[in-house]
């Protein structure tokens, strides 16, 4: 499974040779289910928060700033697909939350459609923090919390260098 | 090196991440045939970048006690690269090909220094793509999840 998706993505395959690359993917799960989930809030918990801030806040960019709108509502949809990732890994965790805070939605945001500077501003700032939070758990997270903050530190790093 | 060796596990995502670096630096080589000079300082800066990253990969592996991977003579390109537009194109793949490696050096080695060193390759590799896309004009230049396979 991982294996064949690994040679089907990576299109980019040596030509002559014994074929390298294909020794790549080996079928090692990194992913440990079942450890009984450590006490305290989990440090995932406000990544997922973060994420689901930033939504809202480039939604409303999009919204009040049509120059902004196509770049804001790439990075909303981006940041909406982290939440749901972490959510995800959050609940496989703990099925059942010990404080059964159910996600509370994130507080709308008001940009005013007089100020480009600021909306800019506001963007290249979430999507700055966001890199620092999800970067820090890197080093000591499980590895496929490892690799799914890395990515997410990755999506907003592009983000910012393509900003207009 | 001051951390432990790598196991098998680690080793394995090294030499495959430094096998795409290879395939970066060579795509760069062919890319630059068919760019236009304004374009030529974007195409040196990822070019100069996967070196650096491929010379740290073999260092690392070196230094276990393990034969780096060489490079291959040639690599199959996923089209044939013709014009500005086709380099462009494989420019985003080289970069994905290793943001998905650097991705899994993460997910399968333990220690924080060489998790350190492979977040910064797969940022760099996700910013050049998104910075690819633009040139090349797509209309989505970001993915959510930069080198999950």
């Amino acid at each position: 499974m991982t294996r064949s998706r690994l040679a089907r993505r990576r299109v980019l395959t040596a030509a002559l040779g014994t074929g390298v690359l294909a020794l790549g993917g080996p079928a090692l799960a990194a992913c440990t289910t079942g450890a009984s989930a450590p006490p305290g809030p989990d440090p995932l918990e406000p990544v997922a928060a973060r994420a689901e801030e930033d939504a809202v806040l480039a939604d409303a960019v999009a919204a009040a700033h049509p120059d902004l709108a196509p770049w804001a509502t790439a990075l909303a949809a981006d940041r909406r697909q982290h939440a749901t990732a972490l959510r995800a890994e959050l609940r496989r965790v703990r099925p059942t939350p010990p404080n059964t805070t159910s996600p509370t939605a994130a507080a709308p945001v008001d940009v005013r459609a007089d100020d480009l500077g600021a909306a800019r501003t506001s963007l290249v700032d979430a999507v700055h923090s966001a890199q620092e939070q999800a970067a820090a758990p890197v080093g000591g997270a499980p590895g496929h919390r490892a690799a799914l903050l890395a990515s997410i530190v990755a999506c907003c790093a592009s983000h910012e260098a393509v900003l207009p | 090196m001051t951390t432990a060796a790598p196991d098998a596990v680690t080793v394995a995502a090294l030499q495959t991440a430094l096998a795409t670096e290879h395939a970066a630096v060579w795509c760069y080589g062919l890319v630059t045939a068919f760019v236009p000079g304004d374009l030529a300082t974007q195409v040196a800066e990822a070019a100069l970048a996967h070196r650096a990253r491929r010379d740290a990969t073999e260092r690392v592996l070196a230094d276990a006690g393990v034969t780096p991977v060489p490079a291959e003579p040639a690599y199959r390109t996923p089209w044939p690269v013709t014009d500005t537009a086709s380099a462009v194109a494989l420019t985003v793949t080289a970069e994905s090909d290793t943001a998905e490696a650097w991705r899994s050096v993460i997910e399968r080695a333990g220690g924080p220094q060489l998790r350190s060193s492979a977040l910064t390759a797969l940022v760099g590799a996700a910013v050049r793509a998104a910075r690819w896309r633009q040139t090349g004009g797509a209309p989505l230049l970001t993915v959510p999840f930069p080198g999950a396979p």
